[in-house]
């Protein structure tokens, strides 16, 4: 090998390849600009769409009797917590119109049926309001707020009014069991058109005596939750049953003289050691193997194409080959541009990701917040896993590349081998897969597990020595198969 | 005056290429000749005769399956970084990289071959002003003709002043001009004393440029002498006498 050769050799490489639109999209901008945009728009869209549904109101199907006594339940929940509500009201420092007090008056027997609407606002937004509230009135508000989104954010539709005709979708079919008003087809039939996005069948007389009752009465709700907002419609009137549960047991175990923890023989008191930091941390632990060596891939894509096909395709590989350089000194020179393009490539995607979190993803003052903060030895080891998997994509591209007849061919090889490299990093994607000792010798599974773990800040030695050391036995394998292929005059001049 | 000592000396030279199942094609059988400085010895023959098989041994791209041959006393099999230091290589589909400009190609060249970059600007100078390129050097390559392109590429391969030129069918596909460019250049080359292999099928350029020549068909030298021993064959046409030793080969 001859250093000064092949520093001759790579620096032509680097000089060529920049010059290379494709390249330059894959190793620059695909990192720098298209990931970060992709990540905000899918992000800001998931949001959108979450808080769209939140906020929307579902056409429920209820008849009259039912709307009052979901709203009598409503109010007799709400006339009973008020003054606690007051509390929670002050703490949480609220002083526009209204307040708690606004829901009582939303709900109100004689209130208007389509009550103001910058009243409903104002009380959206104060119980989605994110406070530190103790455990009992976070409960508290959550349950207020299960009571306004599903009076307020829902269309009652009585079921009486629903079409005749049409016919069920193949695999649809009316469960057994529901009480005649929902064993109607036109019920289900207006479910799974989307006209309503759930149908309720309140026992009214049983709710009347609801707690001074001893039993448990059924509420039937007919709902698909293959369907997005049949589901929301479903989670709202959950919600709404817990909250009305809670107070209604309450009632009944204070009528009984019994204490108010009297049917919760264990309470779970929960203490989590990861502070939400942490939390961000281990996602994006899970999240980083694959976007950084995805486009540690892709930045070595077409560099390794270009400089092996694409030599063979434009005829100037073998004038090359006639020059008084060894092969080795021609397969490192290549090899060298395509290792550092892959690695630009991991870097910008690293940056970019950082980025995008810190300043796109999470809003200002959230960010602010979170204290994603890498230990150095953490990214230290977790570099000493990328230089491998970067050597290893370089070789192993810049041999499929040579061995191909043409660009287009060699394009072709590297689809599979995308599947095969790439791929396996998803593993860290998946919450309950953990770095066991025997994934250690699962190539690229185990650096993407060992990744999420170190970057959580837990060093697993054993686990880092194999996959280390594996990895680099592979990398010096596909190096050597890349150098014995610039030796294979067969490959060379296959064309 | 005695004659030179050859510098190209091929002796029983043969390439067996091996196919899947065992199928062998034996695309040079038993090749010897020996072309000397100041000389410019052609090769001829129909297409898939055994030429460029021929001049990729003699150039060590390709190993030969037996037999031996020399270039300058290097020999091609044990020696091959001291054979290409002393040949310059150039074919008809020679490419150029497209995203580099002339310049940029003959520096890169000029720097493998362990040139200062000071020797190579002085040879640069030396081609551009022979063959006209100075207003394109800084061009890039993909926005040149093909004439200039093969203007650059003459440059490429005699840029590090080879004692052997190895030049397989280097006018294909070129239009009059850029072919007499060619001519011209090899005939330069033998008046500064260089040793010419020069493979064609076309019979003008042989009869203009070569002093001997070796007809190869199915992978053997049929023929091997001079011009005017072959012209001796079939009176004063050269194109007769090359299609008379094909049909005595077969």
């Amino acid at each position: 090998m001859t250093p000064r050769t092949v520093f001759v050799i790579a620096r032509k490489e680097l000089q060529d390849v920049l010059r290379d639109r494709r390249t330059l999209f894959f190793m620059m901008l695909l990192p720098i600009v298209v990931m970060p945009l992709l990540m905000l728009g899918i992000s800001r869209f998931v949001m959108q769409q979450t808080v769209e549904r939140r906020a929307r109101v579902l056409p429920i199907a209820v008849d009259p009797a039912g709307q009052t006594a979901l709203r009598a339940l409503a109010l007799s929940w709400w006339s009973a917590h008020k003054l606690a509500l007051g509390v929670v009201e002050a703490r949480m420092g609220v002083t526009a119109i209204g307040g708690f007090a606004g829901l009582g008056q939303l709900l109100q027997p004689d209130a208007d049926t389509s009550p103001d609407e910058a009243l409903v606002a104002n009380m959206a937004q104060m119980l989605k309001a994110e406070h530190d509230l103790p455990p009992e009135e976070r409960q508290l508000k959550q349950d207020a707020a299960a009571l306004f989104d599903l009076l307020f954010r829902s269309e009652f539709i009585d079921p009486g009014s629903l079409p005749w005709g049409g016919e069920l979708a193949q695999g649809v079919e009316i469960p057994s069991g529901l009480p005649p008003a929902l064993a109607d087809t036109r019920v289900a039939l207006a479910v799974q058109e989307k006209r309503i996005a759930a149908a309720l069948q309140l026992p009214t007389e049983a709710l009347l005596t609801l707690e001074d009752a001893h039993e448990s009465t059924p509420l039937h709700v007919l709902y698909d939750s293959s369907q997005s907002l049949s589901k929301e419609a479903f989670e709202r009137i959950e919600s709404f049953l817990g909250a009305v549960n809670r107070h209604a047991l309450r009632v009944r175990l204070e009528a009984q003289s019994l204490p108010s923890d009297f049917a919760e023989p264990i309470r779970l008191v929960a203490a989590n050691v990861a502070t939400d930091s942490r939390k961000v941390q281990a996602f994006l632990g899970g999240l980083l193997p694959y976007m950084l060596f995805a486009f540690c891939f892709f930045g070595a894509l077409y560099p390794a194409l270009d400089v092996t096909a694409g030599e063979k395709e434009r005829f100037t590989l073998e004038t090359l080959l006639l020059g008084p350089v060894s092969r080795l000194d021609i397969a490192l020179g290549k090899f060298l541009v395509v290792f550092v393009a892959a690695l630009i490539a991991a870097m910008l995607t690293t940056t970019s990701m950082a980025l995008t979190f810190t300043h796109g993803i999470l809003p200002a003052d959230l960010a602010s917040t979170f204290q994603i903060e890498f230990q150095p030895l953490a990214l230290l080891l977790t570099g000493s896993l990328v230089l491998p998997v970067a050597a290893l994509y370089s070789a192993l591209l810049l041999a499929v590349g040579l061995y191909a007849r043409s660009f287009k061919e060699a394009q072709s090889y590297t689809v599979p081998l995308q599947f095969l490299l790439v791929l396996p990093m998803m593993v860290s994607l998946i919450p309950d897969v953990e770095a066991e000792a025997h994934l250690a010798w699962i190539p690229f599974v185990n650096i993407s597990m060992l990744m999420k773990e170190l970057l959580k800040g837990n060093y697993l030695w054993g686990f880092y020595a194999i996959t280390l050391a594996s990895t680099l036995l592979l990398t010096v394998a596909a190096l050597a198969w890349a150098a014995w292929m610039f030796r294979r005059e067969s490959v060379l001049l296959r064309s | 005056m005695p004659d030179p000592a050859p510098l190209v000396e091929a002796r029983q030279l043969a390439k067996v290429y091996r196919g899947r199942r065992g199928k062998t094609v034996e695309a040079v059988r038993e090749l010897t000749f020996a072309a000397r400085a100041g000389e410019v010895f052609g090769l001829l023959g129909p297409n898939g005769a055994g030429k460029t098989t021929s001049l990729r041994m003699l150039s060590t791209v390709l190993a030969p399956t037996s037999g031996s041959a020399t270039i300058a006393g290097h020999d091609v099999v044990s020696d091959p970084h001291a054979v290409r230091a002393c040949i310059g290589f150039l074919s008809g589909n020679t490419g150029l990289y497209p995203r580099l400009s002339p310049r940029e190609v003959l520096t890169y060249f000029g720097r493998l071959h362990l040139m200062t970059d000071e020797q190579i600007a002085a040879r640069i100078e030396l081609f551009a002003g022979l063959f006209g390129m100075h207003e394109f050097l800084d061009r890039r390559c993909d926005a040149l003709s093909s004439g200039m392109r093969q203007k650059v590429n003459i440059a490429r391969t005699a840029l590090h002043d080879p004692r052997v030129l190895i030049l397989d069918e280097p006018t294909v596909g070129l239009d009059v001009l850029a072919s007499r460019s060619i001519v011209d250049f090899v005939r330069r080359c033998r008046d500064e004393g260089r040793c010419v292999l020069f493979s064609t099928h076309i019979m003008g350029e042989v009869a203009r440029l070569c002093d001997r020549l070796a007809i190869i068909h199915l992978g053997r030298v049929q023929f091997l002498g001079t011009l005017d021993e072959l012209r001796a064959r079939a009176g004063a046409d050269v194109e007769e006498a090359f299609v008379q030793v094909l049909e005595q080969a077969t």
